[in-house]
């Protein structure tokens, strides 16, 4: 089947045209979705659809034979292009206020995320998913004891490290854009095929995947340099030096399972799609991360 | 008031079929966002530089942070800006130089 990466609404497998025109049906009623998808990833021409048809074509072929250059080609493109994402920039070298607003909205996105794996879970008949996404929930979620705690627990110790303590960040709503986002893949996971979800998901740990410059990624998720030396506390450095360490072995293990059940459950296309969708939910998230530290600045 | 965009008066995308009445014009935007951006950006060009009007406005970049040079009566000034999700600001402050 093939997804819109706007909507998900469903089409035909390869059946573009449909897709096309459903791009310019729902893009004359100006809704901002397609609109944006269109504005980003195709044209900001208004095109009739028999036009838009190539590109979608060509913007959706795997040019390989696996799924994952792809993936990361499109991850690459949105968030670590000639013009990263602002918050990737700004965490280069971050502020107190930038990694206060990413302890504040991440632990909301953090319990999502184990709602999200858990549907996964739930839904799989493999036996190595399940494993993966125990392995991935226990190191970002539960922790493995004292010595290891979870990736939830460094965050907090971040923001108490910065002034702010856990019981403020717990009781913090979120910003509107990451309610949305949080409602939006909660949605997803709910709906969607477990691969689709896997894929989804997964493919958002490639934000702190370090090898991803040696793809074109123009730069890491943060210098790291600032894993050493006293520019941010240690605590953060605990923070982001665990993604630094555990996201390239997440996001490739994932992929590599994403790539290997698409394509023998012959979803590649509507993965394809769902993925594209979480991108943007993520694009959108990060920057209420900024917009959350603004809050803190003086 | 003179813009340099045909299509959206935000993007100057041609999707979309939003006709909105902004200051006693009638403008086109793509979607909803835009507009909501379009009408906070120039309400808040107003509030910076006092100008109870805009003569022209010319807008560059894209998404990940945008600038514009307005004019008013003779003056002119330079800002730069972002907006989040839902279309409002995010950031905006005097164009560096």
């Amino acid at each position: 089947m093939t997804k819109c990466p706007a909507c998900l609404v469903g089409f035909a497998k390869g059946d573009y045209p449909a897709l096309a025109q459903h791009f310019v049906d729902r893009a004359g009623e100006s809704d901002s979705a397609h609109v944006r998808w269109l504005n980003q990833n195709l044209t900001r021409r208004k095109s009739e659809a028999k036009d838009l048809v190539p590109p979608l074509e060509t913007f959706f072929a795997l040019r390989q034979p696996s799924l994952t250059p792809w993936v990361k080609a499109r991850f690459i493109a949105k968030f670590f292009g000639k013009a990263p994402h602002p918050f990737v920039t700004a965490l280069q070298h971050p502020s107190r206020a930038t990694l206060l607003g990413y302890v504040i909205e991440h632990q909301h996105f953090l319990r999502q995320w184990v709602r999200s794996c858990a549907y996964i879970m739930a839904r799989t008949d493999r036996a190595e998913v399940v494993e993966y996404e125990l392995d991935n929930l226990t190191t970002e979620y539960a922790g493995f004891g004292p010595d290891r705690p979870s990736h939830y627990e460094l965050l907090l110790r971040m923001g108490e490290s910065l002034g702010v303590d856990r019981s403020v960040v717990l009781a913090t709503p979120p910003l509107p854009a990451t309610r949305s986002a949080i409602e939006q893949w909660n949605e997803m996971a709910t709906r969607e095929h477990w691969v689709a979800v896997l894929t989804a998901m997964h493919s958002l740990e490639l934000i702190a995947n370090r090898n991803l410059v040696d793809d074109g990624a123009s730069v890491h998720y943060f210098d790291p340099s600032i894993l050493t030396g006293n520019e941010i506390t240690p605590e953060a450095q605990g923070f982001l030096r665990e993604g630094y360490e555990a996201d390239v072995g997440h996001s490739d293990r994932a992929l590599a399972l994403a790539d290997r059940f698409s394509k023998e459950l012959d979803l590649v296309e509507e993965v394809q799609s769902v993925f594209l969708r979480s991108i943007d939910l993520f694009d959108d998230y990060l920057t209420a991360r900024l917009e959350r530290g603004g809050q803190f600045e003086a | 008031m003179k813009r340099n965009f045909e299509g959206c008066a935000i993007c100057n995308s041609t999707w979309g079929n939003l006709w909105a009445g902004v200051d006693g014009e009638r403008l086109f935007f793509c979607c909803t966002i835009c507009e909501v951006q379009y009408r906070g950006l120039v309400e808040r060009i107003k509030k910076e530089t006092g100008w109870s009007h805009l003569d022209s406005l010319d807008i560059a970049g894209d998404r990940r942070g945008r600038s514009c040079e307005v004019s008013s009566e003779g003056q002119r000034a330079r800002f730069v800006f972002a907006f989040n999700s839902e279309g409002h600001l995010l950031r905006f402050q005097p164009a560096p130089g």
